[in-house]
């Protein structure tokens, strides 16, 4: 078991671990950085600055360099095996062995540079505040004291000539290192900075963890508070829907004459009652599959091959395709055929509900199509028509629950202004995202026609 | 002719399928609650049952469904769903949900006709 490092509230918080794995793989972004400038400073600064190294500088300071590359890329290697286990080697563990690896390399560094006369100490602030924006106080106090120790000691055994100096000749006209008076104020102020520096940065983390953490508690609630809200919803509709399924089974039984034959009068307005059940029904079930899909805490999640499932579906719907004469396309665009992982009866809900709106809204001989692309590591999903379109002031609402476009609202286009929302809550719990536009590439002026991009993440071999 | 028995506590469901049925000449028995409708099963073995998945208790139906099947009434049934598959409750039919078929309500009478129609015509080829 090792010392977890971890702040109270990251344990269930996933975010935090991501966090720091960017985090680490930033710094070693930067290290590669480092070195770089290290070299270009080595090779240049004879040069330029007119400085001049020993031998020895030159080899220390060369060799650190190469070491810091090495162990950059193991750091590097080791990443990517790593895991987000608290008790285990983690990623702050990972960020404690990358920080005292920096730190001896930067010790190293300050001293063949000439200790108190380089300017490369301060690196060794700015390490105490990364640091502090993630490990815990006390282990930065502790690497801070443990820093300052070895800057006085350093500094001090030089002025006694216990410890050799490295000099960098051509930085300054007189040495730093025999100056007491310096050496002595040099020390306070660094060791005095070094401490503020942890102290200020963990307050500045510790303060922003905690307002962090009130965050994910709020965010908690707010979702307890939606499922509640959800679990009213299917209740209440639920209750709605058995009385309203009773009407309908009587209307349709009373109409199929079962009780005798209707006078065509009494037969019309029946047939209107049960056109109103019908639509009442009809949006009862689509209140009830959004409330429950946001219930729904984990999706099934299977491999799924899109152009089956869009295959399907067109194949439904080829008699409505023929009877409005539409020109139907369906082209898959990609070289391979990846799959994505998740739930195929809501994928089918997902994209019978986008053919279903293009074949609605395109006029009789309209156009439809339906292209799957590759896009890096998504599939696209283009659903084009070139029927009615959405009116530019309508389009930012149209995945809302409820709502239905100006230019549908008061025509003979049924709907509950469900459906897209429904769609748009389907590819999400997928990881997935869904764009629109009208004008679609379809339309022209007189049928503009919309297009709805859906972006689904290719499942990766690793799951 | 068939006997089909139906089990639910909606009275005018029970009555609108009573017609549907019997109009095309099945005799059909009824009970309005979950031991009633065991009662009846066991006492007149109808051909079919037609089951209602919630009444008193959501589950209620599913209970007696697995119930007739461990005693093996070897009878097929027929269950009303008021959730819809469409919702996204896909019951599915195993071995923890032993029926048949499933009818969703509001009770289309060609649907229920059809699948009583089915069951019953299997059953004479068993």
């Amino acid at each position: 078991m090792m010392i977890p490092f971890i702040p109270s509230w990251a344990d269930k918080y996933i975010d935090y671990w991501e966090a720091i794995r960017k985090r680490n793989l930033w710094l070693i972004k930067l290290r590669y950085g480092a070195v770089i400038v290290l070299f270009g400073f080595l090779m240049s600064s004879e040069l330029i600055l007119g400085l001049s190294f020993s031998k020895t500088q030159n080899h220390v300071l060369i060799t650190v360099n190469i070491v810091i590359l090495l162990y950059n890329i193991f750091l590097h290697w080791v990443r990517r095996y790593l895991k987000c286990i608290p008790g285990k080697f983690n990623p702050l563990h990972f960020s404690l062995v990358q920080m005292l690896f920096d730190l001896t390399a930067l010790g190293l560094i300050v001293y063949f540079t000439g200790s108190i006369e380089t300017p490369l100490f301060m690196l060794f602030v700015f390490h105490m505040i990364i640091g502090s924006l993630i490990l815990p106080g006390v282990v930065m106090y502790a690497v801070a004291a443990v820093v300052i120790s070895f800057f006085n000691i350093l500094t001090f055994g030089e002025y006694l000539m216990l410890i050799p100096h490295y000099t960098v000749h051509g930085l300054l006209s007189e040495p730093l290192y025999t100056n007491i008076k310096f050496i002595i104020a040099y020390d306070v102020i660094f060791s005095f900075v070094m401490t503020v520096s942890v102290f200020l940065a963990n307050k500045i983390a510790s303060q922003l963890y905690k307002i962090e953490q009130q965050l994910v508690e709020s965010f908690d609630k707010l979702e307890a508070a939606e499922n509640e809200k959800q679990k009213y919803i299917i209740g209440i509709v639920h209750e709605i829907k058995s009385p309203l399924s009773v009407v309908h089974s009587y209307l349709d039984l009373i109409l199929k004459e079962f009780l005798g034959p209707l006078n065509p009068a009494v037969e019309d307005r029946l047939n209107r009652a049960k056109a109103s059940s019908s639509e009442a029904i009809q949006m009862i079930n689509d209140v009830l599959k959004i409330s429950r899909l946001r219930l729904l805490d984990e999706i099934a999640s299977e491999d799924l091959e899109v152009e089956k499932i869009l295959s399907e579906i067109i194949e439904k719907v080829s008699i409505e395709l023929k009877e409005k004469e539409i020109s139907f396309r369906f082209v898959d665009e990609r070289k391979t055929k990846r799959i994505i992982r998740g739930d195929k009866f809501l994928m089918e809900i997902a994209f019978s509900n986008l053919i279903g709106n293009a074949i609605k809204y395109v006029e009789v001989k309209g156009k439809v199509e339906v292209i799957i692309k590759d896009v890096e590591q998504h599939i696209e999903i283009d659903f084009n028509d070139d029927g009615i379109g959405i009116p530019e002031k309508d389009i930012k609402n149209i995945f809302t629950d409820f709502f239905r476009a100006s230019n549908i609202k008061h025509k003979q286009y049924e709907g509950s202004g469900l459906g897209l929302a429904i769609v748009k809550q389907i590819i999400e719990r997928h990881g997935g995202s869904i764009k629109v536009e009208s004008p679609s590439r379809l339309g022209n002026i007189i049928k503009p026609g919309a297009s709805f991009y859906i972006m689904l993440p290719v499942a990766s071999a690793d799951k | 002719m068939a006997k089909i028995a139906i089990i639910d506590d909606d009275l005018d469901i029970l009555d609108a399928s009573s017609i549907v049925l019997t109009s095309k000449g099945y005799e059909v028995i009824t009970a309005t609650n979950p031991d009633d409708g065991y009662k009846i099963v066991k006492k007149n073995k109808p051909d079919l049952i037609i089951l209602d998945v919630m009444m008193n208790e959501p589950d209620d139906g599913f209970f007696l469904a697995q119930k007739f099947k461990k005693e093996k009434f070897n009878i097929p049934i027929i269950m009303y769903t008021s959730v819809s598959k469409t919702i996204g409750m896909d019951f599915g039919i195993n071995e923890m949900v032993p029926v048949d078929d499933f009818v969703e309500k509001p009770i289309s009478p060609e649907e229920l006709i059809e699948k009583v129609e089915k069951l019953l015509h299997s059953q004479v080829g068993r």
